[in-house]
Protein backbone atom coordinates (compact mmCIF):
# COMPACT_ATOMS: atom_id res chain seq x y z
CA UNK A 1 0.00 0.00 0.00
CA UNK A 2 1.35 3.37 -1.05
CA UNK A 3 1.96 6.50 1.37
CA UNK A 4 -0.89 8.40 -0.22
CA UNK A 5 -3.20 5.06 0.29
CA UNK A 6 -2.34 4.94 3.69
CA UNK A 7 -2.41 8.68 4.37
CA UNK A 8 -5.98 8.87 2.33
CA UNK A 9 -7.01 6.24 4.30
CA UNK A 10 -8.38 9.34 6.37
CA UNK A 11 -11.04 9.98 4.59
CA UNK A 12 -12.36 6.25 4.06
CA UNK A 13 -15.70 5.16 5.34
CA UNK A 14 -13.50 2.38 7.29
CA UNK A 15 -11.46 4.62 9.15
CA UNK A 16 -14.88 6.47 9.98
CA UNK A 17 -16.39 2.79 11.14
CA UNK A 18 -13.34 1.89 13.57
CA UNK A 19 -14.00 5.64 14.91
CA UNK A 20 -17.59 5.25 15.39
CA UNK A 21 -17.08 1.72 17.04
CA UNK A 22 -14.93 3.82 19.65
CA UNK A 23 -17.66 6.57 19.80
CA UNK A 24 -20.22 4.18 21.06
CA UNK A 25 -18.04 2.26 23.64
CA UNK A 26 -17.04 6.09 24.93
CA UNK A 27 -21.61 6.91 25.28
CA UNK A 28 -21.75 3.15 26.69
CA UNK A 29 -19.32 4.25 29.17
CA UNK A 30 -19.57 7.88 29.54
CA UNK A 31 -20.15 7.96 33.46
CA UNK A 32 -16.55 6.15 33.82
CA UNK A 33 -15.10 7.76 30.30
CA UNK A 34 -15.92 11.83 30.98
CA UNK A 35 -15.87 12.84 34.24
CA UNK A 36 -12.78 11.82 36.05
CA UNK A 37 -10.46 12.08 32.96
CA UNK A 38 -11.83 15.60 32.21
CA UNK A 39 -11.22 16.85 35.43
CA UNK A 40 -7.55 16.00 35.65
CA UNK A 41 -6.73 19.51 33.86
CA UNK A 42 -9.52 21.21 35.90
CA UNK A 43 -8.25 19.83 39.46
CA UNK A 44 -4.98 21.37 37.76
CA UNK A 45 -6.46 24.83 36.62
CA UNK A 46 -7.95 25.05 40.86
CA UNK A 47 -4.46 24.14 42.18
CA UNK A 48 -2.11 26.12 39.91
CA UNK A 49 -3.86 28.39 38.48
CA UNK A 50 -5.83 30.08 41.02
CA UNK A 51 -3.48 28.05 43.92
CA UNK A 52 -0.52 30.41 42.73
CA UNK A 53 -2.33 33.37 41.32
CA UNK A 54 -2.34 34.93 44.84
CA UNK A 55 1.50 34.21 44.52
CA UNK A 56 2.36 35.61 41.40
CA UNK A 57 2.50 38.76 39.80
CA UNK A 58 0.79 39.63 36.80
CA UNK A 59 2.24 38.35 33.77
CA UNK A 60 3.37 40.48 30.11
CA UNK A 61 1.53 39.07 27.66
CA UNK A 62 2.98 40.61 24.48
CA UNK A 63 1.83 43.88 26.01
CA UNK A 64 -1.63 42.87 27.76
CA UNK A 65 -0.72 42.52 31.73
CA UNK A 66 -2.81 39.38 32.53
CA UNK A 67 -2.89 36.79 35.86
CA UNK A 68 -1.46 34.20 36.29
CA UNK A 69 -4.90 32.01 36.05
CA UNK A 70 -5.87 33.39 33.17
CA UNK A 71 -1.99 32.08 31.47
CA UNK A 72 -2.56 28.69 32.70
CA UNK A 73 -5.81 28.89 31.30
CA UNK A 74 -4.70 28.82 27.54
CA UNK A 75 -1.88 26.27 29.27
CA UNK A 76 -4.03 24.18 30.15
CA UNK A 77 -6.55 23.81 26.95
CA UNK A 78 -3.16 22.70 25.29
CA UNK A 79 -1.81 20.52 28.32
CA UNK A 80 -5.51 18.46 27.89
CA UNK A 81 -5.43 19.02 23.69
CA UNK A 82 -2.32 17.07 23.78
CA UNK A 83 -2.73 14.64 26.86
CA UNK A 84 -5.66 13.58 25.84
CA UNK A 85 -5.26 12.25 22.59
CA UNK A 86 -1.68 10.82 23.18
CA UNK A 87 -2.83 8.92 25.98
CA UNK A 88 -5.87 7.36 24.52
CA UNK A 89 -3.56 6.41 21.67
CA UNK A 90 -1.16 5.20 24.11
CA UNK A 91 -2.94 2.77 26.50
CA UNK A 92 -6.67 2.61 24.97
CA UNK A 93 -5.42 1.73 21.79
CA UNK A 94 -3.09 -0.70 22.94
CA UNK A 95 -5.58 -2.15 24.88
CA UNK A 96 -7.62 -2.42 22.44
CA UNK A 97 -5.16 -3.74 19.88
CA UNK A 98 -3.19 -6.18 22.33
CA UNK A 99 -5.48 -7.63 25.13
CA UNK A 100 -8.75 -7.28 23.94
CA UNK A 101 -7.91 -8.48 20.73
CA UNK A 102 -10.44 -5.55 19.14
CA UNK A 103 -8.35 -4.67 15.94
CA UNK A 104 -8.03 -8.37 14.95
CA UNK A 105 -11.48 -8.74 14.45
CA UNK A 106 -12.21 -5.70 13.16
CA UNK A 107 -9.34 -6.76 10.62
CA UNK A 108 -11.10 -9.95 9.38
CA UNK A 109 -13.63 -7.88 7.97
CA UNK A 110 -13.33 -5.48 5.37
CA UNK A 111 -11.66 -2.41 6.83
CA UNK A 112 -7.77 -2.99 6.01
CA UNK A 113 -4.71 -1.35 8.44
CA UNK A 114 -4.41 2.04 7.76
CA UNK A 115 -7.85 2.52 8.50
CA UNK A 116 -7.69 1.20 11.86
CA UNK A 117 -4.95 3.46 12.47
CA UNK A 118 -7.06 5.98 11.38
CA UNK A 119 -10.06 5.19 13.07
CA UNK A 120 -7.94 5.49 16.42
CA UNK A 121 -5.89 8.93 15.89
CA UNK A 122 -9.56 10.24 14.72
CA UNK A 123 -11.12 9.05 17.92
CA UNK A 124 -8.38 10.33 20.16
CA UNK A 125 -8.40 13.58 18.53
CA UNK A 126 -12.42 13.87 19.10
CA UNK A 127 -11.64 12.82 22.81
CA UNK A 128 -9.00 15.44 22.70
CA UNK A 129 -11.85 17.48 21.28
CA UNK A 130 -14.52 16.41 24.03
CA UNK A 131 -12.31 17.28 27.23
CA UNK A 132 -11.71 20.83 25.79
CA UNK A 133 -14.79 21.55 25.97
CA UNK A 134 -15.10 20.33 29.51
CA UNK A 135 -11.76 22.48 30.06
CA UNK A 136 -13.18 25.47 28.06
CA UNK A 137 -16.45 25.12 30.28
CA UNK A 138 -14.95 25.84 33.59
CA UNK A 139 -12.58 28.13 32.16
CA UNK A 140 -15.77 30.54 30.83
CA UNK A 141 -17.13 29.51 34.45
CA UNK A 142 -14.23 31.45 36.16
CA UNK A 143 -14.50 34.21 33.37
CA UNK A 144 -18.08 35.00 34.75
CA UNK A 145 -16.75 35.14 38.53
CA UNK A 146 -13.75 37.78 37.14
CA UNK A 147 -11.31 34.58 38.48
CA UNK A 148 -9.73 34.75 34.74
CA UNK A 149 -9.93 37.35 32.12
CA UNK A 150 -10.51 35.82 28.50
CA UNK A 151 -12.31 36.40 25.47
CA UNK A 152 -15.68 34.53 25.62
CA UNK A 153 -16.65 33.59 21.88
CA UNK A 154 -13.37 32.43 21.30
CA UNK A 155 -13.56 29.21 23.98
CA UNK A 156 -15.56 27.66 21.06
CA UNK A 157 -12.54 28.02 19.04
CA UNK A 158 -10.93 25.66 21.47
CA UNK A 159 -12.42 22.10 20.98
CA UNK A 160 -11.25 22.48 17.14
CA UNK A 161 -8.05 23.74 17.57
CA UNK A 162 -7.40 20.85 19.98
CA UNK A 163 -9.01 18.64 17.12
CA UNK A 164 -6.46 19.47 14.66
CA UNK A 165 -3.44 19.30 16.95
CA UNK A 166 -5.03 15.94 18.48
CA UNK A 167 -4.27 14.05 14.97
CA UNK A 168 -0.59 14.62 15.16
CA UNK A 169 -0.57 13.91 19.38
CA UNK A 170 -2.42 10.47 18.80
CA UNK A 171 -0.20 9.72 15.06
CA UNK A 172 2.64 10.03 17.51
CA UNK A 173 1.78 7.84 20.29
CA UNK A 174 0.82 5.49 18.00
CA UNK A 175 4.14 4.92 17.01
CA UNK A 176 4.53 3.92 20.23
CA UNK A 177 1.98 1.62 20.84
CA UNK A 178 2.91 -0.33 17.66
CA UNK A 179 6.52 -1.10 19.33
CA UNK A 180 6.02 -1.36 23.06
CA UNK A 181 6.46 -4.94 24.23
CA UNK A 182 4.07 -4.50 27.07
CA UNK A 183 1.88 -2.13 28.46
CA UNK A 184 4.59 -1.29 31.18
CA UNK A 185 6.91 -0.14 28.91
CA UNK A 186 4.39 2.64 28.10
CA UNK A 187 6.20 4.58 31.01
CA UNK A 188 9.49 5.54 28.40
CA UNK A 189 6.98 7.85 26.03
CA UNK A 190 4.46 8.76 29.14
CA UNK A 191 7.10 10.33 31.29
CA UNK A 192 10.06 10.87 29.00
CA UNK A 193 8.50 12.07 26.57
CA UNK A 194 4.69 13.28 27.45
CA UNK A 195 5.70 14.93 30.41
CA UNK A 196 8.44 16.88 29.24
CA UNK A 197 6.53 18.09 26.31
CA UNK A 198 3.06 19.12 28.15
CA UNK A 199 5.78 21.29 31.03
CA UNK A 200 8.10 22.98 28.31
CA UNK A 201 5.36 24.66 25.81
CA UNK A 202 4.23 27.51 27.54
CA UNK A 203 1.62 25.84 29.00
CA UNK A 204 2.21 26.49 32.47
CA UNK A 205 5.18 29.14 32.61
CA UNK A 206 6.64 30.80 29.71
CA UNK A 207 9.96 29.67 28.16
CA UNK A 208 11.63 32.38 25.33
CA UNK A 209 14.93 30.00 24.53
CA UNK A 210 17.62 32.40 23.38
CA UNK A 211 19.63 29.77 21.29
CA UNK A 212 17.97 29.12 17.44
CA UNK A 213 18.18 25.87 17.29
CA UNK A 214 15.89 25.76 20.08
CA UNK A 215 13.45 28.37 18.84
CA UNK A 216 13.30 26.75 15.53
CA UNK A 217 12.79 23.11 17.72
CA UNK A 218 9.94 24.94 19.73
CA UNK A 219 8.38 26.43 16.41
CA UNK A 220 7.60 23.04 15.67
CA UNK A 221 6.20 21.86 18.37
CA UNK A 222 2.69 21.78 17.73
CA UNK A 223 2.24 21.46 22.13
CA UNK A 224 3.57 25.06 22.14
CA UNK A 225 1.69 26.23 18.89
CA UNK A 226 -1.36 25.16 20.40
CA UNK A 227 -0.62 26.85 23.62
CA UNK A 228 0.28 30.09 22.24
CA UNK A 229 -2.71 29.99 19.34
CA UNK A 230 -5.05 29.43 22.52
CA UNK A 231 -3.34 32.29 24.53
CA UNK A 232 -3.79 34.49 21.36
CA UNK A 233 -7.37 34.01 20.51
CA UNK A 234 -8.16 34.17 24.46
CA UNK A 235 -6.19 37.15 25.76
CA UNK A 236 -5.85 39.25 22.41
CA UNK A 237 -8.53 37.65 20.04
CA UNK A 238 -6.13 36.97 17.69
CA UNK A 239 -3.80 34.01 17.42
CA UNK A 240 -0.86 35.75 15.20
CA UNK A 241 1.32 33.38 13.43
CA UNK A 242 0.56 30.81 15.94
CA UNK A 243 -2.70 29.35 14.04
CA UNK A 244 0.00 28.82 10.72
CA UNK A 245 2.08 27.56 13.09
CA UNK A 246 -0.37 25.12 14.42
CA UNK A 247 -1.35 23.47 11.10
CA UNK A 248 2.24 23.49 9.76
CA UNK A 249 3.42 21.52 12.72
CA UNK A 250 0.79 19.61 13.07
CA UNK A 251 1.08 18.19 9.57
CA UNK A 252 4.82 17.99 10.16
CA UNK A 253 4.43 15.48 12.69
CA UNK A 254 1.44 14.15 11.31
CA UNK A 255 2.31 12.88 8.27
CA UNK A 256 5.91 10.88 8.64
CA UNK A 257 3.96 10.04 12.29
CA UNK A 258 1.45 8.45 10.66
CA UNK A 259 2.62 6.56 7.67
CA UNK A 260 5.20 4.56 10.43
CA UNK A 261 2.57 4.32 12.64
CA UNK A 262 0.94 1.88 10.08
CA UNK A 263 4.00 0.24 8.93
CA UNK A 264 4.98 -0.54 12.68
CA UNK A 265 1.39 -1.59 13.45
CA UNK A 266 1.15 -3.71 10.08
CA UNK A 267 4.46 -5.34 11.25
CA UNK A 268 3.17 -6.03 15.00
CA UNK A 269 -0.92 -6.90 14.13
CA UNK A 270 -0.10 -8.88 10.84
CA UNK A 271 3.10 -9.74 10.88
CA UNK A 272 4.15 -8.62 7.63
CA UNK B 1 -19.86 -28.44 -13.55
CA UNK B 2 -19.93 -25.19 -11.02
CA UNK B 3 -16.86 -22.47 -11.25
CA UNK B 4 -15.05 -22.70 -7.56
CA UNK B 5 -15.82 -19.34 -5.62
CA UNK B 6 -11.87 -19.21 -4.63
CA UNK B 7 -9.42 -20.03 -6.69
CA UNK B 8 -5.84 -19.51 -6.04
CA UNK B 9 -2.76 -20.68 -7.69
CA UNK B 10 0.91 -20.64 -7.08
CA UNK B 11 0.69 -19.32 -3.60
CA UNK B 12 3.88 -18.59 -2.42
CA UNK B 13 4.80 -17.50 0.68
CA UNK B 14 8.51 -16.23 2.29
CA UNK B 15 9.62 -14.75 5.15
CA UNK B 16 13.07 -14.11 5.47
CA UNK B 17 15.05 -16.61 3.45
CA UNK B 18 12.66 -19.47 4.58
CA UNK B 19 9.52 -20.50 2.04
CA UNK B 20 6.71 -21.17 4.62
CA UNK B 21 3.89 -21.83 1.19
CA UNK B 22 5.33 -23.13 -1.63
CA UNK B 23 3.66 -23.30 -5.00
CA UNK B 24 0.32 -23.63 -3.40
CA UNK B 25 -3.00 -24.08 -5.48
CA UNK B 26 -6.23 -24.36 -4.06
CA UNK B 27 -10.08 -24.56 -5.05
CA UNK B 28 -13.39 -24.11 -3.14
CA UNK B 29 -16.76 -24.82 -4.65
CA UNK B 30 -20.17 -23.22 -3.42
CA UNK B 31 -21.45 -25.55 -0.67
CA UNK B 32 -18.48 -27.60 -0.08
CA UNK B 33 -15.97 -27.78 2.75
CA UNK B 34 -12.28 -28.00 1.74
CA UNK B 35 -10.50 -28.87 4.75
CA UNK B 36 -6.79 -27.84 5.05
CA UNK B 37 -5.01 -29.97 7.31
CA UNK B 38 -1.01 -30.25 8.05
CA UNK B 39 1.36 -30.45 11.48
CA UNK B 40 1.90 -27.28 12.87
CA UNK B 41 4.59 -25.10 11.33
CA UNK B 42 3.25 -26.76 7.52
CA UNK B 43 1.74 -23.88 6.48
CA UNK B 44 -1.79 -23.63 7.12
CA UNK B 45 -2.83 -20.42 8.97
CA UNK B 46 0.14 -18.64 6.54
CA UNK B 47 -2.35 -19.91 3.69
CA UNK B 48 -5.08 -18.81 5.29
CA UNK B 49 -4.05 -15.08 5.78
CA UNK B 50 -3.24 -14.98 2.58
CA UNK B 51 -6.24 -15.56 1.59
CA UNK B 52 -8.56 -13.39 3.12
CA UNK B 53 -5.51 -10.94 2.93
CA UNK B 54 -4.04 -10.41 5.90
CA UNK B 55 -0.45 -10.94 4.57
CA UNK B 56 0.08 -10.69 0.35
CA UNK B 57 1.66 -13.73 -1.01
CA UNK B 58 5.33 -13.41 -2.85
CA UNK B 59 3.56 -15.29 -5.87
CA UNK B 60 0.75 -16.27 -7.10
CA UNK B 61 -3.10 -15.65 -7.66
CA UNK B 62 -6.14 -15.59 -6.23
CA UNK B 63 -9.17 -15.05 -7.37
CA UNK B 64 -13.05 -14.90 -5.65
CA UNK B 65 -15.91 -15.31 -8.25
CA UNK B 66 -13.14 -15.14 -11.04
CA UNK B 67 -11.94 -11.84 -10.07
CA UNK B 68 -8.88 -10.89 -8.94
CA UNK B 69 -8.55 -10.22 -5.19
CA UNK B 70 -5.82 -8.14 -5.15
CA UNK B 71 -7.52 -5.66 -8.06
CA UNK B 72 -10.77 -6.07 -6.41
CA UNK B 73 -9.64 -5.94 -2.85
CA UNK B 74 -12.26 -4.03 -1.06
CA UNK B 75 -14.94 -6.03 -3.53
CA UNK B 76 -14.03 -9.16 -3.21
CA UNK B 77 -12.93 -8.91 1.04
CA UNK B 78 -16.96 -8.31 1.00
CA UNK B 79 -17.33 -11.85 -0.44
CA UNK B 80 -15.33 -13.08 2.72
CA UNK B 81 -16.22 -14.29 6.22
CA UNK B 82 -13.31 -14.69 8.76
CA UNK B 83 -13.59 -16.76 12.00
CA UNK B 84 -9.94 -16.72 13.09
CA UNK B 85 -8.84 -19.07 16.50
CA UNK B 86 -8.55 -16.52 18.66
CA UNK B 87 -11.23 -14.97 20.81
CA UNK B 88 -11.54 -11.61 19.02
CA UNK B 89 -15.01 -10.77 20.04
CA UNK B 90 -15.93 -7.03 21.39
CA UNK B 91 -16.42 -7.55 24.81
CA UNK B 92 -17.57 -3.63 24.80
CA UNK B 93 -20.73 -4.92 23.60
CA UNK B 94 -23.28 -6.95 24.05
CA UNK B 95 -23.91 -10.53 22.36
CA UNK B 96 -26.39 -8.82 19.78
CA UNK B 97 -23.90 -5.63 19.78
CA UNK B 98 -21.40 -7.61 18.43
CA UNK B 99 -23.03 -8.63 15.64
CA UNK B 100 -24.47 -4.88 14.76
CA UNK B 101 -21.27 -3.78 15.24
CA UNK B 102 -19.60 -6.13 12.89
CA UNK B 103 -22.36 -5.39 10.55
CA UNK B 104 -21.08 -1.50 10.35
CA UNK B 105 -17.75 -2.69 9.03
CA UNK B 106 -19.07 -3.64 5.26
CA UNK B 107 -19.80 -1.94 2.28
CA UNK B 108 -22.57 -2.33 0.56
CA UNK B 109 -24.46 -2.06 3.93
CA UNK B 110 -26.31 -5.30 4.63
CA UNK B 111 -29.55 -4.68 4.61
CA UNK B 112 -32.06 -5.13 7.12
CA UNK B 113 -29.49 -5.34 9.99
CA UNK B 114 -31.69 -5.42 12.80
CA UNK B 115 -33.52 -8.63 11.11
CA UNK B 116 -30.16 -10.13 10.14
CA UNK B 117 -29.12 -10.14 13.89
CA UNK B 118 -32.46 -11.83 14.77
CA UNK B 119 -32.30 -14.33 12.32
CA UNK B 120 -28.48 -14.86 13.42
CA UNK B 121 -29.39 -15.07 17.13
CA UNK B 122 -32.09 -17.18 16.69
CA UNK B 123 -30.02 -19.96 14.80
CA UNK B 124 -26.93 -20.00 16.46
CA UNK B 125 -29.27 -20.20 19.76
CA UNK B 126 -27.76 -16.69 21.13
CA UNK B 127 -31.21 -15.47 21.65
CA UNK B 128 -31.16 -15.85 25.65
CA UNK B 129 -28.17 -14.04 26.02
CA UNK B 130 -28.33 -11.00 23.37
CA UNK B 131 -28.15 -8.46 25.67
CA UNK B 132 -25.44 -9.93 27.70
CA UNK B 133 -22.01 -9.43 27.61
CA UNK B 134 -20.09 -12.10 25.84
CA UNK B 135 -18.69 -12.83 28.75
CA UNK B 136 -21.27 -14.60 30.64
CA UNK B 137 -20.71 -17.39 27.72
CA UNK B 138 -19.12 -20.38 27.55
CA UNK B 139 -16.55 -22.01 25.57
CA UNK B 140 -19.01 -23.12 23.13
CA UNK B 141 -21.58 -20.32 22.97
CA UNK B 142 -18.86 -17.75 21.93
CA UNK B 143 -17.30 -19.61 19.52
CA UNK B 144 -21.09 -19.96 18.58
CA UNK B 145 -21.44 -15.83 18.12
CA UNK B 146 -17.82 -15.84 16.38
CA UNK B 147 -18.62 -18.01 13.84
CA UNK B 148 -22.27 -15.81 13.81
CA UNK B 149 -20.52 -12.66 13.65
CA UNK B 150 -17.98 -13.86 10.61
CA UNK B 151 -21.59 -14.16 8.02
CA UNK B 152 -23.81 -11.53 9.77
CA UNK B 153 -22.82 -9.94 6.10
CA UNK B 154 -23.93 -13.11 4.25
CA UNK B 155 -20.00 -13.64 2.64
CA UNK B 156 -19.96 -16.05 0.08
CA UNK B 157 -16.63 -18.12 1.47
CA UNK B 158 -16.16 -18.58 4.90
CA UNK B 159 -12.78 -18.81 6.68
CA UNK B 160 -12.81 -21.41 9.98
CA UNK B 161 -9.65 -21.75 11.41
CA UNK B 162 -9.49 -24.58 14.29
CA UNK B 163 -13.41 -23.39 15.06
CA UNK B 164 -13.42 -26.51 17.47
CA UNK B 165 -10.34 -26.11 19.38
CA UNK B 166 -10.85 -25.94 23.01
CA UNK B 167 -14.36 -27.17 22.93
CA UNK B 168 -16.41 -30.11 25.18
CA UNK B 169 -17.34 -32.63 22.71
CA UNK B 170 -20.92 -31.95 23.23
CA UNK B 171 -20.00 -28.27 22.14
CA UNK B 172 -17.48 -29.77 19.10
CA UNK B 173 -21.07 -31.67 17.82
CA UNK B 174 -22.80 -28.50 17.99
CA UNK B 175 -20.56 -26.71 15.84
CA UNK B 176 -19.93 -29.41 13.57
CA UNK B 177 -24.09 -29.14 12.91
CA UNK B 178 -24.17 -25.40 12.43
CA UNK B 179 -20.92 -25.92 9.62
CA UNK B 180 -23.13 -28.90 7.72
CA UNK B 181 -26.68 -26.54 7.78
CA UNK B 182 -23.80 -23.68 6.63
CA UNK B 183 -22.29 -25.76 3.66
CA UNK B 184 -26.20 -26.86 3.09
CA UNK B 185 -26.61 -23.08 2.40
CA UNK B 186 -24.29 -22.81 -0.20
CA UNK B 187 -21.68 -21.33 1.88
CA UNK B 188 -18.15 -22.20 0.72
CA UNK B 189 -16.01 -23.34 3.73
CA UNK B 190 -12.35 -23.27 4.16
CA UNK B 191 -11.27 -25.33 7.43
CA UNK B 192 -8.53 -25.93 8.96
CA UNK B 193 -8.64 -28.31 11.78
CA UNK B 194 -6.23 -30.31 14.21
CA UNK B 195 -9.28 -32.98 14.91
CA UNK B 196 -8.84 -35.41 12.45
CA UNK B 197 -12.50 -36.97 12.66
CA UNK B 198 -13.86 -33.54 12.54
CA UNK B 199 -11.85 -33.02 9.07
CA UNK B 200 -12.74 -35.97 7.61
CA UNK B 201 -16.64 -35.94 8.74
CA UNK B 202 -16.79 -32.30 7.24
CA UNK B 203 -14.68 -32.05 4.26
CA UNK B 204 -16.02 -32.89 0.60
CA UNK B 205 -12.18 -32.40 -0.06
CA UNK B 206 -9.01 -32.36 1.70
CA UNK B 207 -5.73 -30.23 1.10
CA UNK B 208 -2.69 -31.57 3.30
CA UNK B 209 0.43 -29.50 3.31
CA UNK B 210 3.64 -30.49 4.64
CA UNK B 211 6.54 -28.06 4.34
CA UNK B 212 4.27 -25.61 2.72
CA UNK B 213 3.54 -28.01 -0.10
CA UNK B 214 0.61 -29.80 -1.05
CA UNK B 215 1.66 -33.26 -0.15
CA UNK B 216 -1.94 -34.75 -1.11
CA UNK B 217 -5.28 -33.36 -1.81
CA UNK B 218 -8.91 -34.77 -3.03
CA UNK B 219 -11.67 -36.72 -1.08
CA UNK B 220 -10.48 -37.47 2.63
CA UNK B 221 -10.22 -41.28 1.48
CA UNK B 222 -8.45 -40.94 -1.62
CA UNK B 223 -5.98 -38.52 0.12
CA UNK B 224 -5.52 -41.20 2.85
CA UNK B 225 -5.41 -43.59 0.47
CA UNK B 226 -2.64 -42.31 -1.03
CA UNK B 227 -0.44 -41.11 1.30
CA UNK B 228 -0.89 -44.07 3.51
CA UNK B 229 -1.88 -47.35 1.28
CA UNK B 230 -4.92 -49.65 2.33
CA UNK B 231 -4.65 -50.79 5.40
CA UNK B 232 -3.00 -50.20 9.29
CA UNK B 233 -2.02 -53.05 10.82
CA UNK B 234 -1.83 -52.13 14.73
CA UNK B 235 0.52 -54.33 16.92
CA UNK B 236 -0.21 -54.38 20.96
CA UNK B 237 2.39 -53.57 23.20
CA UNK B 238 2.23 -56.82 24.39
CA UNK B 239 2.67 -58.77 21.80
CA UNK B 240 5.88 -60.73 22.28
CA UNK B 241 7.27 -60.71 18.81
CA UNK B 242 6.25 -56.85 18.37
CA UNK B 243 9.51 -56.17 17.41
CA UNK B 244 10.41 -58.78 14.60
CA UNK B 245 6.82 -58.22 13.01
CA UNK B 246 8.08 -54.14 12.89
CA UNK B 247 11.65 -55.05 11.34
CA UNK B 248 10.18 -57.13 9.16
CA UNK B 249 7.68 -54.47 7.72
CA UNK B 250 10.42 -52.08 7.44
CA UNK B 251 12.89 -54.48 5.76
CA UNK B 252 9.79 -54.75 3.34
CA UNK B 253 10.17 -50.93 2.81
CA UNK B 254 6.74 -50.04 5.18
CA UNK B 255 7.40 -46.53 5.54
CA UNK B 256 5.64 -43.82 8.28
CA UNK B 257 5.81 -46.72 11.28
CA UNK B 258 4.33 -44.89 14.24
CA UNK B 259 4.56 -46.08 18.13
CA UNK B 260 1.77 -44.87 19.60
CA UNK B 261 2.30 -45.49 23.58
CA UNK B 262 3.78 -48.74 22.87
CA UNK B 263 1.55 -49.97 20.27
CA UNK B 264 2.81 -50.19 16.44
CA UNK B 265 0.81 -48.79 13.90
CA UNK B 266 1.97 -49.83 10.49
CA UNK B 267 0.72 -48.53 7.01
CA UNK B 268 0.47 -51.53 4.46
CA UNK B 269 -0.85 -52.63 1.31
CA UNK B 270 -2.57 -55.48 0.66
CA UNK B 271 0.25 -57.10 -0.71
CA UNK B 272 1.93 -56.52 2.73
CA UNK B 273 -1.19 -57.61 4.84
CA UNK B 274 -1.34 -61.31 3.25
CA UNK B 275 2.88 -61.75 3.50
CA UNK B 276 2.45 -60.68 6.81
CA UNK B 277 -0.28 -63.60 7.99
CA UNK B 278 1.52 -65.57 6.13
CA UNK B 279 5.03 -64.96 8.29
CA UNK B 280 3.97 -64.41 11.58
CA UNK B 281 1.03 -66.84 11.69
CA UNK B 282 -0.67 -66.92 15.47
CA UNK B 283 0.72 -63.26 16.34
CA UNK B 284 -2.07 -61.25 17.66
CA UNK B 285 -2.80 -57.60 15.30
CA UNK B 286 -5.59 -55.57 14.46
CA UNK B 287 -6.06 -54.50 10.72
CA UNK B 288 -7.91 -50.99 10.28
CA UNK B 289 -8.58 -48.80 7.64
CA UNK B 290 -6.11 -45.94 7.92
CA UNK B 291 -7.57 -42.47 8.81
CA UNK B 292 -6.30 -39.19 9.07
CA UNK B 293 -4.75 -39.59 12.88
CA UNK B 294 -2.56 -41.90 10.94
CA UNK B 295 -1.80 -39.31 8.30
CA UNK B 296 -1.60 -36.78 10.78
CA UNK B 297 1.59 -38.83 12.55
CA UNK B 298 3.02 -39.97 9.96
CA UNK B 299 3.66 -36.06 8.03
CA UNK B 300 4.28 -35.23 12.08
CA UNK B 301 7.13 -37.67 12.33
CA UNK B 302 8.33 -37.14 8.99
CA UNK B 303 8.94 -33.51 9.97
CA UNK B 304 10.57 -34.09 13.07
CA UNK B 305 13.46 -35.92 10.87
CA UNK B 306 13.85 -32.83 8.95
CA UNK B 307 17.09 -30.68 9.86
Amino acid sequence: MSAAESLGAAWHWQSWAVLRRNALVFVRNWKTAVVPPAMEPVIFFLAFGIGFSGYIENLDYQGVSINYATYVAAGLIAYTGFGTPYYEALYAAYVRMFYQKTWDGILATQVELPSVVWGEILWASLRGMVNISIVSLVVGVFDLLGVVDVRLPFLLCMPFLGFVAGLAFASFALIFTAIVPGIDHMNYPVFLIGWPLSLVSNTFFPIDPSHPVLRVLWQLNPVYQLAEAARGLLVLGDPGSHLVGLLGSTLLLLIPSTLLAVRLTRKRVLGE
Amino acid sequence: MTSPILEAKGLTKRYGGRTVVDDLDLECYPGAVLGLLGPNGAGKTTTLRMLYGFVPPNAGSIRYAGRDFFEHRTETKRMIGVCTQDDSLDYDFTVSQNLFIYASYFRPRIEDPAARVAELLDRFALAPYADESPHVLSGGFVRRLLIARSIVHRPDVLFLDEPTTGLDPSARLDAWELIDAMRSDGLAIVLTTHYMDEAERLSDRLLVIHEGRDVAHGRPHEVIGDLLGDHVVVIPRDEPRRDRIDAWLRGRGAEHVASVLGEVRVPVSKDDLVALSAEFEGATWQVRPPNLDDLFIALSRQQGKQP
